[in-house]
């Protein structure tokens, strides 16, 4: 492999200009993984929090009907889909809530707690009393740790509810939850059948939270419910197609940024070889004459461009990662509540966004190597030769 | 009788230019021997270097052929050109034309390596023909650690290494002083005779030209004069 020792040969007389594309190749690289992996951390953070915090698929009622009657069976029904793992029937209301003169209007969901936890572990977040003191269908609620502050009132207060189908009906307080999302200001459970008398409407409810075990089957699981039962099934992904869709046109941006910032570092290595071809123009005749063909004239120049970039990887690889770690152990002095309850910038250090941002940047180095080392191989020797 | 040629230019015409005409080859017709040390002469600008580079298969000529040992250079795609440059051909120009960033003994192993030829084994070759052109104790000196002369001698090294049938030359001592032109000469001529190649030099020092076996004369393109020793090699 003499285009080997003649590509070394060349970067190592000229270090000092190498080395400043190689920085350049190399930062580009840092700065993309370190970009990426914090993308895959918020996303990441983004979707766990999503499918833990809500239904993955809610079955709600047909077009123009407000209940989901004879629910027992379309439970049954779903609960034997294959995916499925659990599902929780609620009847939603909305009701106003009163504490002495605070008065707080509310979404008030009757559950059947064990069902509901296996679907969303509310559990998890209790921050008072426990989830399951709801199994009781007595007149007891579990409320968000805003609203009972709104309200203020504590654990075994009493909370009076109204609705304007209803007369005024007391429930004490058995447990305060807290997600650290705006459900906690305006969200309280309570025992499905007593909801289902309170609301005047038993044996029906308002919907179903299904848990699934991929949650990124969803759609189709949705779907297969909507097909086989009729009734109407919306995926958390649809549910939160907005931010979805944010998160993707964001990313697509993002890596537009990703083909500059490269394109930058890519035109380093094209002005190095460049610079290197026209020095060399008469040592390329000069091979020419003692037969190295034009394709090995080609490869020594790409293999330039190779090699540079290639280092460049590297030290951007270590340098993203050790960037990555020191941001990841960064602690930020936010509330909690802001970000999703993190304390820490989330970042998801995957090989992939390495093998990406590598793969990438070879791949532009390689096209700017091309230019130079095209116009090297394809010199007439003795023009090449007399240029000295 | 054809067999007993190694070079055999027929009509080679090269014309350079497409609004001036430059009729740099004019229908030039010769024949070389194996093992000839010849030389080429005439005036600045009468297509001297013009016929090495069609010898050398650098350049392709307007029309005519060339053929070496029997096949037509000519004619050859990109990659027979290179392998015949590779293996049949060695250069000698008149700047050394060494790679700057390697050592001696490296820019002599160069031709071998384009060959495919084993390190360890270019090495040992390339070792033999520099302790031949008296640089045994110069092998790791860079270009710019050597004189001219020492240089060239580095050149010619590199020229033989891959045992050419044919060494063209360039103006080979165009850029040395006198003494060291005689001693380049002295060791080319003792080269031809060492390896029996045939040596082709383009030269504008008629003394040296005087010491070969049989000179060329160019003018405008034409060859005015071809003679061994004084005699015509064939009447113009
Ligand atoms: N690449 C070229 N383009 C145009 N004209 C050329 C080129 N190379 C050589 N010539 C012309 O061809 C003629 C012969 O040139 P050359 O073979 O270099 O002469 P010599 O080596 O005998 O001095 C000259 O008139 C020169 O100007
Ligand atoms: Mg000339």
């Amino acid at each position: 492999m003499f285009e080997l020792d003649i590509a070394m040969k060349h970067i190592r007389s000229r270090h000092r200009q190498t080395l400043f594309s190689i920085i350049a190749v190399g930062l580009s690289v840092a700065i993309i993984v370190v970009s990426m992996s914090m993308l895959s951390g918020y996303t990441s953070i983004l979707i766990d929090s999503t499918v833990e915090k809500q239904a993955h698929i809610t079955v709600l009622p047909k077009e123009n009907e407000d209940y989901i009657h004879l629910y027992h069976g379309l439970e049954k029904h779903v609960y034997d889909m294959e995916g499925v793992e659990a599902v929780s029937p609620y009847f939603q209301g909305e009701a106003a809530l009163q504490h002495r003169h605070d008065v707080e209007g509310v979404v008030l969901y009757g559950i059947n707690p064990e069902d509901e936890n296996r679907v969303v572990n509310r559990e998890r977040d209790m921050f008072a009393g426990e989830f399951t003191s709801l199994a009781n269908p007595g007149s007891r609620i579990v409320l968000g740790y805003k609203l009972a502050k709104n309200l203020d009132v504590g654990m075994g207060d009493t909370v009076t509810a109204q609705i304007p189908e209803s007369g005024p009906t007391d429930f004490t307080i058995t447990g305060i939850f807290r997600t650290g999302t705006p459900a906690d200001e305006t969200t309280a459970f309570a025992n499905l059948e007593r909801i289902q008398d309170f609301y005047g409407a038993g044996g029906v409810v308002t919907g179903m939270g299904v848990r699934i075990s991929d949650v990124y089957t969803a759609e189709t699981l949705a779907n297969g419910i909507e097909i086989e039962t009729g009734y109407d099934a919306i995926s958390w992904i649809e549910q939160n197609a907005d931010i979805l869709n944010l998160l993707e046109t964001s990313e697509s941006m993002v890596y537009f940024f990703y083909v500059i910032i490269f394109a930058i570092s890519g035109f380093g290595i094209a002005n190095i070889l460049i610079m290197i071809v026209m020095e060399k123009v008469g040592e390329i005749g000069m091979l020419m004459a003692m037969g190295a063909p034009r394709r090995s004239i080609l490869l020594i120049f790409l293999l330039e461009a190779g090699i540079l970039g290639m280092a460049g990887v590297m030290i951007g690889a270590v340098l993203g990662y050790v960037s990555c770690l020191l941001i990841a152990s960064y602690t930020i002095p936010v509330p909690p509540e802001m970000y999703f309850g993190m304390d820490h910038l989330p970042i998801v250090i995957n090989a992939e966004n390495f093998v990406t941002a590598g793969v990438f940047a070879m791949v532009i180095n390689i096209i700017a190597g091309m230019f130079p080392a095209r116009r090297a191989s394809k010199m007439n020797p003795v023009e090449a030769i007399q240029s000295v | 009788m054809s067999d007993e040629k190694i070079i055999e230019i027929r009509n080679l015409t090269r014309v350079y230019g497409d609004g001036v005409e430059i009729r740099a080859l004019d229908g030039v017709d010769i024949d070389i021997e194996p093992g000839e040390f010849l030389a080429i002469v005439g005036p600045s600008g009468s297509g001297k270097s013009t016929l090495l580079h069609q010898i050398g298969i650098l350049d392709t000529p307007t029309s005519g052929t060339i053929l070496l040992k029997g096949v037509d250079i000519t004619k050859m795609s990109d990659r027979e050109r290179s392998k015949t440059r590779n293996r049949e051909l060695g250069f000698i120009f008149q700047y050394h034309h060494l790679l700057p960033d390697f050592n001696a003994l490296e820019n002599v192993m160069m031709p071998l390596l384009i060959k495919g030829v084993k390190r360890s084994e270019a090495k040992k070759i390339a070792l033999d023909l520099l302790e031949e052109v008296g640089l045994s104790d110069r092998i790791h000196h860079r270009t710019t650690q050597l004189s001219g002369g020492e240089n060239q001698r580095v050149a010619i090294a590199r020229a033989l290494v891959n045992n050419p049938s044919i060494v063209i030359g360039d103006e080979p001592t165009g850029n040395l002083d006198s003494k060291k032109s005689d001693s380049i000469y002295e060791l080319l001529r003792r080269l031809n005779r060492e390896h029996n190649q045939t040596f082709i030099l383009v030269t504008h020092d008629e003394q040296m030209a005087a010491k070969t076996d049989r000179v060329i004369r160019i003018v405008d393109g034409k060859v005015v004069e071809d003679s061994r020793d004084g005699v015509p090699v064939r009447e113009i």
